[in-house]
């Protein structure tokens, strides 16, 4: 068999959200160049799956098949008989789709195997193209040999192999030793890896509720009470920047502090109408003096809460007044801007210092686009001229987009549409807000934003939860000794953690809660952290037991420490230990490190950057640069003499079953 | 060494062989359930045998379902105190999940029909459809494409053990089942076929006496003094000091406080709405525990009693230990005298009247059991068991208990060559019946000695007695 060169290997990452693949190793490791939603549709047919939603057409006469402002309307069949249904494809509606794998699990095998074999249509890649496949840690022994079989026989590939997506993520970092958090759509996993060993027992597998979909969930929680918060809403909310989870210690910022803030520019809180930003319009921004009335006449159609409920507009069949009254504000609020440009310059370089971080306003506004909205036209049988009125009429994006910094392309993952996202341009798929279909339109929201990972009353919020699995797992590698290196080097990965602040609030979590200080009853005795210098008289070396937890750092303060003269008076004289030599007491301990509890502190991985393209996107899917790793190495450096994948030959001598040799 | 324990007389009928089988290890403890594939160094799946039983009579299993703060939750076992099952509805099902959760996947309902192969692609060179129907029939039952190898304490009664054949047959529908005694498959990890065996696990401390391959039926011997025992003694322990330790589970604090050594913990506690049950704490509470015996605990390393040699144990360094609120304390004498009562029946500490734990018996001590179970075998084995005592379960992990085992056996018995043989990787200790059963289920000699099937059928469960000895 000739040897495998870069640009013929075909990585795969399924995941239960978005199924990432690339065919070939650039020079310098990109990501991933095609990015699928991982669902499926049901085809006419049971047990065929479509790609894309194919819906019958309402009114097959009236609609021309026109392109409409990038959605393309498919192959349509032409119009020819009448009692022939017609079927047009819709690109970004994922009405009734099926995901086939859930919390990690593949649950749907027909629908996965069908998913698989679109990503390999998609991609195409040629007859001798190597597969590797970033396994879910969830999968089971038989699992991994079906998807092994159906590889081998569909695909009929000539070499193929599986890697866990923890080892995968230790790749990209280039450590051998580390405690993986991988925080997905439905559930997270954890995994200790010593030594490049990955332990499986005590490995935490698919903690529900601790994903993304778990933060939407809180979101929406919140939000009930506020009419328009869609889960839809609520997630693109989590995904905008302006959703942040921030550190226990910083307060949420309350009414009273925004009122604080408006003092600092009384100017300009007072022109832009202080009072109409507590009123909740479409979006905090200022919206020039004058147009008082518009505000009246907007209430009419929107509710308090600033959410459009266009769909019952769309019902209601009120559509051509809306459309007008939206024109008209449209034209109303560019003179205003006109007016505003000519006269209140200087007013408006005003207005640009009050814009405040994020986490000190009360209210901030994000980017909301609508594909429910579009859904529901589709549905009331809307021509496709008729909606590309509409939308350029309530379209706010662009013209806003010049006013707020872009909520979307921080972190919007959300393929340009659906299927066949393939953008060859720019190399990555990562859309920024061109029109992808949807509606856009402003959502203010409050406080709430910063409440994602928060719990119930009570019961622990997301953050507590993997806190918890994180320590059950550390504290349960066997290896005792290596449980404080496992701490040191945490990395946490998966689009789940891509929230703002959240790996920040994480490992302040796990540092509040589980880190131990250095005991204050022992600094006399060979209990020392070995990376201390030997206590001096004045205790001015000593370890500072008083020490935040949120540091990371010894620190050794100046002065007599007063613990440690509450230390040097035995509260316990029983347990007090009389003064021993070092000597004595040195060997018995040399097996034991400071402190034979973990972890004494909690730190996260640096990842080497190497790879500007990577670096530019953030390391949330670094599973995928690991597989590239691992790709390279298996099957271009190594090209099998220690046996790291799977030929076709040992498919055919060993069944599915071999894949355990090589399965890493 | 396999072959020993083949009944002589009856030869086995439809024998279950064939190359590379896979067969699967069931190892059920009351505190962990371990299962894994034969051959394999480590079991992939250990689960904690207690479950949790919701409001609504749901059971759930698995860490990450019982170790969630809820307040409609209580924790069971199914196991009772004698280290057997009592629960067998839960047991079973139990045991299921922990083999389809790790290893072969969950049961499906079959599709109707499979959508893999279009017939536009029907120029394959294997027929997917054939394969693919053939998987899914098996998968009507999720345990019936392997072998099952299980293991089971050395006092389990006949009944138990029928059912248990009975479980896997009729339920999981095993192609073929062995039922091996822990014991036993603790020596075949240590490679050995004469041996005694001293398993401390969670319930229960048990001794058997191994003659090539064979258990000495008469030598069992078995005491509550283990793990949980253990735990009771810290507990006590704690609760004894001056003034008293605070076992604050990890649930119930938000976030803590640095302070001395001694003082009074200054941390953020979780408010519950409704606050889990007693039971949950006792296991989140058993946690801090587990941590304690690895760090803290020790056992005096002889030779001679803790109490006859407390000097030097006054002048070694304590240790510090941190509760999960923050209170922090170093333990010196304490923490030999915690697993003193291993060895020492009158030195542990006396424990509350409330306690679901009978005092320890003096009868009761490691070294009391191997004596009787010595003293119920021939007197021609004792030398060569004494020169292979191997000590197993997860219990034995504290530090120096091995060294002071061999220090009070040479006591007791001065002349023979006594060998204490306990590995020093801690998870071949901990698995030691699991590794045992993965090294004999992946013996191709093995392979005549599984119950098939058919011989199920045709002599119902009593097979098992005639089988597995």
């Amino acid at each position: 068999m000739p040897p495998f060169r870069d640009d013929q290997i075909l990585i795969i990452a399924p995941g239960s959200e978005t199924t990432l693949a690339q065919l070939g190793l650039p020079e310098s490791f990109t990501p991933a160049r095609y990015r699928l939603r991982s669902r499926m549709f049901q085809a006419e047919q049971e047990g065929e799956y479509e790609p894309v939603k194919i819906r019958r057409k309402e009114k097959p006469a009236s609609a021309p098949t026109a392109p409409v402002n990038g959605i393309t309307d498919g192959e349509q069949p032409k119009p020819e008989t009448n009692g022939e249904p017609e079927w047009e494809e819709d690109r970004i509606s994922e009405d009734g789709a099926i995901w086939p794998i859930r919390e990690g699990k593949i649950v749907d095998w027909q629908c996965f195997y069908a998913l698989m074999t679109h990503v390999y249509n998609t991609v195409n890649p040629p007859f001798h193209t190597p597969i590797i496949l970033i396994a879910e840690p969830v999968w089971t022994t038989k699992e991994h040999e079906r998807v092994t079989q159906f590889f081998f026989q569909k695909f009929k590939v000539p070499a193929f192999t599986m890697v866990d997506s923890a080892m995968a993520a230790s790749y990209a970092y280039g450590i051998t030793t580390a405690t993986v958090v991988d925080v997905g759509l439905g559930k997270a996993d954890i995994t200790c890896i010593a030594d490049s060993t990955l332990y499986d027992v005590g490995r935490s597998l698919a903690v529900p509720e601790c994903g993304g979909d778990a933060m939407t969930g809180r979101l929406e929680e919140l939000l009930t009470g506020r009419k328009g918060f869609t889960r839809e809403v609520c997630e693109q909310l989590k995904k905008s920047n302006v959703c942040e989870i921030l550190p226990p210690d910083l307060e949420v910022p309350t009414s009273d502090s925004a009122t604080a803030d408006a003092p600092a520019n009384p100017a300009a809180a007072a022109s832009t109408g202080a009072g109409a930003r507590k009123l909740s319009n479409v979006g905090d921004l200022p919206r020039g003096p004058g147009p008082g009335t518009q505000v009246g006449q907007e209430k009419k159609l929107e509710d308090d809460e600033g959410v459009l409920d266009i769909a019952s507009i769309v019902a209601g069949g009120n559509m051509s007044g809306y459309l007008a009254q939206k024109d008209h504000e449209k034209a109303e609020k560019a003179a205003a801007k006109q007016q505003k440009k000519g006269s209140d310059a200087q007013q408006l370089a005003a207005n640009k210092p009050v814009r405040q971080p994020n986490h000190k306003r009360t209210r901030n506004t994000f980017l909301y686009e609508d594909f429910a909205l579009h859904d529901a036209m589709k549905k009331a049988g809307m021509s496709s001229q008729h909606m590309a009125d509409m939308q350029s009429a309530m379209d706010e994006g662009p013209n806003k987009r010049q006013k707020t910094p872009e909520p979307q392309s921080a972190v919007s993952d959300r393929p340009a549409d659906s299927g066949f996202t393939v953008q060859p341009h720019d190399g990555t798929a990562a859309t920024d807000a061109s029109p992808t279909g949807g509606l856009r339109r402003e959502i203010e929201v409050g406080p709430e934003r910063f409440e994602a990972a928060s719990g119930k009353d009570g019961e622990p919020g997301i953050l507590e939860r993997i806190a918890d699995a994180i320590h059950r797992t550390v504290q349960s590698c066997p290896d005792v000794n290596r449980r404080n290196e496992l701490w040191e080097s945490m990395i946490i990965v998966g689009n789940g953690a891509k929230v703002r602040g959240f790996k920040e609030a994480l490992v302040e979590t796990l540092q509040r809660k589980y880190i131990i200080s250095p005991s204050s009853a022992t600094i006399f005795t060979s209990e020392l952290p070995s990376n201390l210098s030997t206590p001096m008289a004045t205790g001015a070396n000593t370890p500072q037991p008083g020490q935040l937890p949120g540091q990371q750092l010894p620190h050794t303060s100046s002065g007599v420490n007063p613990l440690l003269i509450a230390a040097t008076h035995a509260q316990n004289p029983g347990l007090q230990p009389p003064p021993t030599s070092s000597a004595l007491t040195l060997p018995q301990h040399s097996a034991h490190s400071s402190h034979a509890q973990s972890p004494t502190s909690i730190k996260l991985a640096k990842i080497p950057e190497y790879f500007p393209e990577w670096k530019e996107v953030g390391y949330d899917e670094a599973t995928f640069l690991g597989a590239q790793v691992a790709a390279r190495v298996l099957f271009v450096s190594d090209a099998g003499a220690s046996k790291g994948f799977m030929t076709r030959t040992d498919y055919n001598e060993q069944g599915p079953g071999g894949i355990h040799e090589v399965y890493l | 060494m396999a072959s020993a324990a083949l009944a002589p007389t009856q030869a086995p009928k439809d024998e279950y062989a064939g190359d590379e089988i896979n067969a699967l290890v069931l190892d059920p403890g009351s505190y962990t359930t371990r299962a894994g594939f034969a051959g394999e160094d480590t079991p992939k799946s250990v689960v904690p045998t207690h479950y949790g039983v919701l409001a609504s009579g749901e059971h759930v299993y698995g860490e990450n379902a019982i170790h969630l703060p809820r307040g409609d939750m209580e924790l069971v076992n199914a196991y009772g105190a004698d280290g057997l099952v009592e629960d067998w509805d839960t047991a079973a099902k139990l045991w299921e999940y922990s083999i389809t959760s790790r290893l072969t996947g969950a049961r499906q309902t079959p599709p109707s029909r499979n959508g893999l192969n279009d017939t536009k692609d029907g120029n394959g060179d294997v027929n997917m459809d054939e394969s693919m129907e053939q998987l899914q029939e098996e998968q009507d039952r999720a345990l019936a494409e392997y072998p099952l190898l299980m293991s089971e304490p050395g006092w389990n009664p006949q009944k138990a053990r029928e059912k248990t054949i009975e479980i896997a047959m009729e339920e999981w529908g095993v192609p073929a089942f062995f039922l091996a005694k822990n014991g036993q498959l603790a020596a075949y990890a240590n490679g050995k076929a004469t041996a005694l065996v001293v398993d401390v696990g969670h319930h229960n401390t048990s001794v058997t006496a191994l003659w090539e391959g064979m258990v000495l039926r008469k030598s069992l011997m078995k005491s509550p003094l283990a793990g949980s025992f253990l735990n009771a003694q810290i507990r006590q322990m704690f609760s004894t000091l001056q003034p008293p330790a605070p076992l604050i589970p990890h649930y119930m604090v938000k976030s803590k406080a640095p302070v001395d050594a001694g003082a009074p913990s200054n941390a953020i506690y979780t408010r519950f709405a409704t606050p889990p049950k007693e039971s949950f704490r006792k296991l989140e509470e058993d946690r801090v525990l587990t941590s304690f015996k690895e760090s803290v605990v020790q056992c005096w390393q002889g030779p001679g009693r803790l109490e006859n040699n407390m000097d030097s144990v006054k002048y070694a360094p304590p240790r510090p230990f941190e509760m999960p609120d923050g209170w922090n304390q170093v333990f010196g004498v304490e923490r030999y005298k915690v697993a003193e009562g291993f060895f020492d029946a009158r030195s542990a500490y006396p424990l509350p009247p409330d306690s679901d734990l009978e005092a320890p018996k003096g009868e009761d001590t490691i070294p009391s059991l191997i004596h009787r179970s010595l003293n119920a075998c021939d007197v021609d084995t004792r030398a060569h068991l004494l020169a292979n005592v191997i000590l197993t379960g997860a219990g034995s992990l504290i530090e120096k208990l091995p060294e002071r085992l061999q220090a009070d056996l040479q006591s007791l018995y001065p002349n023979p060559r006594v060998r204490v043989i306990a590995s020093s990787n801690s998870v071949e200790r901990k698995y030691g019946a699991w590794i045992g059963g993965s090294v004999l289920g992946s013996l191709g000699t093995f392979h005549q000695m599984w119950v098939s099937r058919e011989e199920y059928k045709e002599y119902g469960p009593g097979i098992v007695e005639k089988r597995c000895k």
